[in-house]
């Protein structure tokens, strides 16, 4: 067989990697009349929404702190939104040519990653707008961006191919999803949890255990100069590289017989 | 020619399936077979078995069989798309395969933006693909609908534009599953010269077809599957008159196999052997065989019933009997056992057929079936015409 090093052969094949990308960005927003808008409009009708729903529950959440959350989290919502139908979407590509398969899913996240640096350019110019000048904080986001794509990257890979062997996992994710949004800090302040006298002592670390609670608190760190919880982060963060390390095995495991499942 | 290294080797190379049984899996078991290394309990086939040939740089392979034969999955093995379950398939330069026209179009994307993506996905850079386009487009005659999504091309036109691109690649290896047979007239004549110079140009090239009029024009060599194992590799005309006569023997794949039962009892293995000795699988006329069946009772059961089925290659049973029409009765099993089944002369000319064993209880609750788990075919040892044998005798009154 002609299976290389992963490393040298995504290199080789990069051409390939982006047209994928091109293709599912060109693809989604095919036949819409905004078209690349909607990847900007959704995120902001999303806050809107939460905005409404903050006052509604007097949530102690200020805007700012809204738009830096949701952009994140709609980061890694959108991934693993998608990751389903990564390799089952290509079903007829993976039984008839082949290519490393690992560039379906890294396109996905890569497309993802796209519209997450779009809406981080529209947080630059709207923090401002809003009384948050830019600050040298900025210049931890190239490696909290870094770590979220690995995140990402990570659950796609390991999602989508778990759903070539068990379709329960396309049914599963928006559950998840929807727990995981309520446990991660992106509409409320993860002070309520920190700074509550009422919860018990270990909440805390396992609330940061979460990944994208850790990356949060780093992003609105970076962005508005939060300062970081007393708690440690660096567990969290672990986890998003872990996620990804384990994805990886995941994937490279069940590729082989991807092209008999499907 | 000779020592140059083979463009295709395969040696021993087998592929196994495992056939589901849709709702059986549980989280449990999942979440074992995903990381078990080891062979898995349940029904098994073996698509491919024991298949070794080489190609040489610059020929043309010809794989014919009859459905179910193993020639997609051998294409397949040799793309790289599927993983082998033993043996190898090693292929030296870029492979074009035209498994499936178009399997990478897009249908949302116009044909221009399909071909840089189909380009880029057998292998090719973006400035060869540009270099290339408009040789492409040319070929494939689309030159006014190429910026048109292919969601609104024909068939026809799709498949033009799939055979251009996976021309254009100019790989060293082509692989083409039942292509020719598309397209209208002229443009299947403009492949077949097409095709002609790609193989002039020293390129190999393999093609699966049910086409016998193009194997035997194209094709150097012809390999003959069926049932995944390799009947012969040959001259086109001996493969493709050893094709006819397969398929004269009984067409298809046949009646599916099936197993089931609650497995209180299990047929662990059934041998067959006829009186000159050794495995049944092939008859001649008038022979009968005997089938061994062993058996394993996890528990003591009582009055076990075995049973047996003969049923030709649409899955019509043509004969059935079990221990409690014919005897002997058997009080119980329990343990490892084993059961023989004398079956005399078959009344058949020619043909294959199916055999079907089974344990149940006296009172019809399925043991365990195995529908159609084994096969014997009866080869014409004489002239007569149609499939069974009847005691004929012509005569002159008077």
């Amino acid at each position: 067989m002609r299976r290389q090093p992963l490393l040298p052969e995504l290199i080789a094949r990069r051409e390939l990697v982006s047209n994928f990308v091109v293709r599912n960005l060109k693809q989604r927003y095919k036949g819409s009349a905004l078209g690349f808008l909607w990847s900007l409009l959704h995120p902001l009708f999303l806050v809107v929404i939460y905005l409404v729903f903050i006052r509604l529950m007097r949530f102690s959440m200020r805007l700012p702190h809204l738009l830096v959350g949701v952009m994140a989290w709609q980061f890694v919502s959108l991934s693993a939104g998608d990751a389903a139908g990564v390799v089952l979407g290509h079903a007829s590509l993976v039984k008839k040519t082949w290519f490393p398969r690992v560039i379906l899913p890294l396109a996905a996240v890569l497309g993802n990653l796209v519209h997450f640096g779009l809406s981080l350019l529209v947080l630059a110019v709207v923090l401002p707008l809003l009384g948050v000048p830019p600050r040298a904080g900025w210049l931890h986001l190239p490696w909290l961006i870094g770590l979220q794509f690995l995140f990402c990257l990570g659950i796609s890979l390991g999602l989508s191919a778990l759903n070539v062997f068990f379709r329960d996992v396309e049914h599963l994710v928006p559950i998840g999803l929807m727990s995981w949004f309520f446990v991660t800090p992106v509409i409320y302040s993860a002070e309520q949890v920190v700074g509550n006298p009422t919860l018990p002592g270990w909440v805390a670390p396992v609330f940061f255990a979460n990944p994208m609670a850790a990356l949060l608190a780093w992003y609105r760190h970076a962005f508005l100069g939060d300062p970081l919880p007393a708690v440690p982060l660096w567990p969290g963060l672990s986890m998003a590289f872990a996620v990804f390390a384990l994805g990886l095995l995941l994937f490279m495991r069940l590729e082989p017989r991807f092209a008999d499942e499907l | 020619m000779g020592d140059v290294a083979p463009a295709i080797t395969v040696s021993n190379l087998g592929k196994r399936y495992r056939l589901q049984h849709q709702g059986q899996t549980t989280l449990k078991t999942a979440a074992l077979r995903i990381f078990a290394r080891g062979t898995p309990r349940g029904e098994e086939f073996w698509a491919l078995r024991r298949v070794s040939f080489e190609v040489r740089r610059g020929e043309t392979l010809g794989i014919i069989g009859r459905n179910g034969a193993g020639k997609s999955t051998m294409l397949g093995l040799i793309a790289g798309t599927i993983t082998p379950t033993e043996g190898t398939a090693e292929t030296d330069g870029r492979i074009s395969s035209l498994l499936e026209l178009g399997a990478g179009f897009h249908p949302d994307l116009t044909g221009r933006e399909n071909v840089f993506l189909n380009g880029s996905i057998l292998g090719l850079r973006r400035r060869e693909i540009r270099n290339r386009f408009d040789d492409i487009v040319a070929f494939s005659e689309l030159e006014r609908f190429i910026d048109l999504p292919v969601k609104h091309y024909s068939s026809g036109m799709f498949v033009r534009l799939a055979f251009s691109v996976a021309m254009e690649v100019d790989p060293e290896i082509l692989i083409v599953d039942e292509v020719l047979s598309v397209g209208d007239e002229r443009f299947r004549d403009k492949c077949r010269t097409r095709i002609g110079e790609f193989r002039r140009r020293g390129k190999t090239f393999l093609i699966v077809s049910h086409d016998m009029d193009t194997i035997q024009a194209i094709c150097d060599r012809v390999l003959v599957l069926d049932r995944g194992e390799t009947v012969l590799v040959d001259r086109p005309a001996r493969a493709v008159s050893e094709y006819h006569s397969l398929n004269a023997l009984g067409g298809g794949e046949g009646p599916a196999m099936r197993e089931w039962g609650t497995r209180e009892a299990e047929i662990t293995g059934v041998e067959l052997s006829t009186a000159r000795g050794g495995e049944a699988g092939a008859l001649r006329g008038g022979e009968g065989f005997t089938a061994l069946v062993r058996w394993r009772a996890a528990r003591r059961i009582e009055n076990p019933v075995f049973g047996f089925a003969l049923a030709d290659d649409d899955g019509k049973v043509l004969y059935g009997t079990n221990t409690a029409i014919d005897g002997p009765a058997i009080p119980a099993i329990e343990g490892v056992g084993a059961i023989a089944l004398e079956i005399g002369p078959l009344p058949f000319l020619r043909g294959r057929y199916h055999l079907t064993f089974a344990v149940h209880s006296h009172d019809h609750r399925t043991f365990h079936r195995l529908d159609n788990c084994r096969a014997v075919t009866v080869a014409p040892d004489d002239e007569h015409d149609g499939s069974i044998r009847l005691a004929a005798r012509w005569d002159l009154p008077g």
